[in-house]
């Protein structure tokens, strides 16, 4: 056992630190935007270019796909940094995270020319097309369809909770292209164009912050088969393996410790830091995010010895989820009305924290899962 | 970083292991809580061996040394690991015969085998005081804990160097975190295994839903205890790290004993059964350093430099 990252990783952490100080010096306030704001999606606009031309933005692709080749820990340096400063790179986390990957992975030559340099570039946003008005938690349960034309697919259905369908290029969708009755062995990945004709996107307002969501309706939209990324029906596998390790890609602990830390400088200020009361629940909420840590860096360090993901993924993922609980709640209790007031620290985590659970699988579902594989509880 | 257990803490753990399956468990437990008994033979064996020069070793260190507080108090060893094992080396003090007992700032409540102990450390001000123990400064006190308990009031003392109490509280807080984690596993593998073999309503107990969340997030706890405990000795016990450990091992503790004894039932309240072996235990744990609150406050002044409350 050893705690410590390599020299290299620690001096690129300090290195990445000077850039983004530099960066992100005027003006950029880290915690008081949602991921799909209008200000977070032009400013990363901008940004990722700035991260591109230093290699940071896809330091751990393999060269050939205009990647640094690092390690997992060098990459998942890069993503405690940027999710300590609020997430900078707005939504394109995901194309750099998983979107990319997995088109490295299944992706056909052709696929991988048109689709790979614009992401490592920083032009195109992606969006995630999973969920849907019948089947979230129930994923298998998808009903939009993927039927073949002659050398086309034609989708049609409807996909909602799609955060920043309003600024992509480009969905990565799942559809069924055989029955429903074949539950999840039916289902397709589709690299769908936004501007495809027959898509429509809506925006449904929620109260997460300054984050949006979208409805999409997908009518007669008519793609070229080579939209479809792998096997007809083996959706499901491209999905499984290349989320397993993104229930812990979004460092989420980082962006909590550090409201948590703000936090503190405010009941400092208040002088209510002294108070033995107010210091038994930020000591509670900081180990929460010390844990999560650890947790999250367990998996890394499987990821780095290029091992199967495994259930620990999910221990980590509930334990983030408790860690932003803890400090959205704490926020509310230490600063009241204070945390009311529109994009104060204690407003921005705590909107966030109810959202924690739900997003990139159910904090319920992490649990029916260690139970499962990891105590290996019987079956309901 | 590395998560996996070197072969150096395999080939310790195992010979640890073995010399635990002959002079410690469950039996040789129960044999000497019956009588309140510190156990001079496990102690000299450990000794013998070479488990109580763990800490300064060539080759192991502060973490191993904490890996094997944590397999001592699994297998429900009646010494004082802790002391023994961190807080005398780590104050390169040396380790006498028989039990240690550490106190707190503002500690005068009963300590583990104190009628027993041949000295006691508290942690002052700023300095360690250190004080040889004789039987007549101790008065045993009754309690169904698992340990036996007695009130001390040291003579004889004797101020150790500056800065040497935060050291001991740190390492302290490392040790009660592994003797925790120990318990609390063995505790918990006999409650999931429990929830497993028990039938109710035609099925398995853990086949429940409501159960199967609430031993879920128990595993989250521990699992988060456990990591944070080593990283801190791997640290060198950090005020903050060693806070942070104990902070949440403490409250992964309180959860555990809840459920672990909820969900065995009645059998689990029984003498027959083990499960009390390791829960009353924790509960002592629990009431060290000042306890959780003590530990999360900790946090608090040694992350964000207040001075304490
Ligand atoms: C901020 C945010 C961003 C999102 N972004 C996207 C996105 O970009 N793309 C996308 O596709 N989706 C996105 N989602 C949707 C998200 O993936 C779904 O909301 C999630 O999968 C839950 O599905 P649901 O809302 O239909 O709830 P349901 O599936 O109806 O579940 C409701 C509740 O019941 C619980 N539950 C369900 N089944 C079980 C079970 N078997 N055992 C125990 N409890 C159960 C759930 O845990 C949950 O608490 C986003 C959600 C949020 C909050």
């Amino acid at each position: 056992m050893e705690f410590a990252l390599s020299e290299a990783d620690t001096a690129f952490r300090s290195d990445l630190v000077g850039f983004l100080d530099q960066e992100l010096a005027d003006g950029w306030n880290r915690s008081e935007h949602g991921l799909g704001s209008a200000v977070y999606t032009d400013f990363s606009r901008g940004f990722v270019h700035t991260l591109a031309a230093k290699g940071w933005l896809t330091p751990h692709w393999p060269p050939e796909y205009g990647g640094g080749g690092q390690g997992a820990w060098q990459h998942f340096v890069l993503g405690e940094e940027m999710w300590k400063r609020g997430e900078p790179r707005g939504p394109q986390y995901m194309n750099v995270n998983w979107v990319g990957p997995s088109i490295i992975k299944y992706g056909t030559e052709e696929q991988k020319k048109e689709l790979l340099p614009p992401i490592t570039r920083g032009e195109v946003f992606w969006c995630q097309g999973f969920s849907e008005p019948e089947a979230g938690t129930d994923l298998a349960s998808l009903r939009t369809r993927a039927d073949r034309d002659g050398e086309d697919y034609v989708l049609n259905g409807q996909k909602i909770w799609t955060s920043y369908a309003n600024a992509a290029d480009y969905c990565f969708l799942l559809a069924r292209t055989g029955s429903v009755s074949d539950g999840r062995n039916g289902i397709s990945v589709f690299l769908l164009p936004l501007k495809t004709p027959g898509v429509e996107v809506r925006r449904i307002d929620g109260f997460v912050g300054d984050h949006s969501f979208n409805e999409l309706f997908l009518t007669d939209v008519r793609i070229p088969r080579n939209c479809l990324l792998g096997e007809e029906n083996k959706g499901w596998d491209i999905v499984r393996r290349t989320l397993a390790y993104e229930r812990v890609g979004a460092p989420r602990y980082a962006r909590a410790a550090l409201v948590l830390d703000g936090l503190a400088d405010w009941c400092r200020t208040a002088g209510l830091l002294t108070d033995p009361g107010v210091q038994e629940q930020f000591g509670d909420a900081r180990a929460l995010c010390e844990a999560a840590r650890v947790l999250v860096y367990r998996v890394i360090d499987e990821r780095a010895k290029a091992k199967e993901p495994s259930p620990l993924a999910y221990q980590a993922r509930a334990a983030m989820v408790q860690a932003e609980r803890a400090v959205g709640d704490l926020a509310l209790d230490v600063m009241g009305s204070e945390a009311l007031v529109e994009k104060s620290p204690g407003d921005a985590q705590f909107r966030n924290s109810l959202g924690a659970g739900i997003a990139a699988g159910s904090y319920e579902v992490q649990l029916n899962l260690i139970s499962r594989l990891i105590l290996k509880l019987p079956k309901e | 970083m590395d998560f996996e257990r070197s072969d150096t803490q395999h080939a310790l753990l195992d010979a640890l292991g073995t010399l635990l399956s002959r002079h410690a468990g469950t039996q040789r437990c129960r044999e000497l809580a019956e009588r309140g008994a510190y156990d001079h033979e496990l102690e000299s064996e450990l000794r013998a061996a070479g488990f109580l020069d763990v800490f300064g070793e060539d080759g192991a260190g502060p973490l191993e040394a904490t890996l094997a507080v944590e397999q001592i108090s699994a297998e429900l060893g009646a010494i004082t690991p802790v002391p023994h094992l961190l807080v005398l080396p780590a104050l390169g003090l040396p380790v006498p015969e028989g039990p240690v007992v550490l106190a707190g700032r503002d500690g005068s409540g009963p300590v583990r085998y104190g009628s027993e102990a041949r000295q006691i450390l508290t942690a002052g001000a700023d300095r360690c005081v250190a004080a040889e123990l004789s039987p007549d400064d101790a008065e045993p006190v009754p309690s169904a804990y698992g340990y036996p308990l007695a009130r001390v009031v040291p003579r004889r003392a004797e101020d150790l160097a500056p800065g040497t109490s935060q050291t001991m509280m740190n390492w302290w807080r490392v040790g009660v975190c592994a003797e925790a984690l120990g318990m609390m596993q063995r505790a918990f593998d006999l409650t999931v295994q429990y929830a497993k073999d028990r039938t109710v309503f035609g099925r398995a107990l853990g086949s429940f839903q409501a159960l199967q969340h609430r031993l879920a997030e128990v595993s989250v706890l521990v699992e988060g205890a456990r990591w944070l405990t080593y990283e801190a000795a791997f640290r060198g016990a950090t005020t903050e790290s060693s806070a942070v450990a104990a902070a949440h091992t403490m409250a992964a503790l309180n959860r555990l004993t809840r459920e672990t004894h909820q969900i065995t039932g009645a059998v689990g309240l029984t003498r027959e059964h083990d499960l009390h072996l390791w829960t009353l235990r924790l509960q002592a744990l629990r009431a060290e350093l000042g306890g959780l609150r003590a530990h999360r406050r900790a946090v608090v002044t040694s992350r964000w430099e207040v001075a304490a409350a």
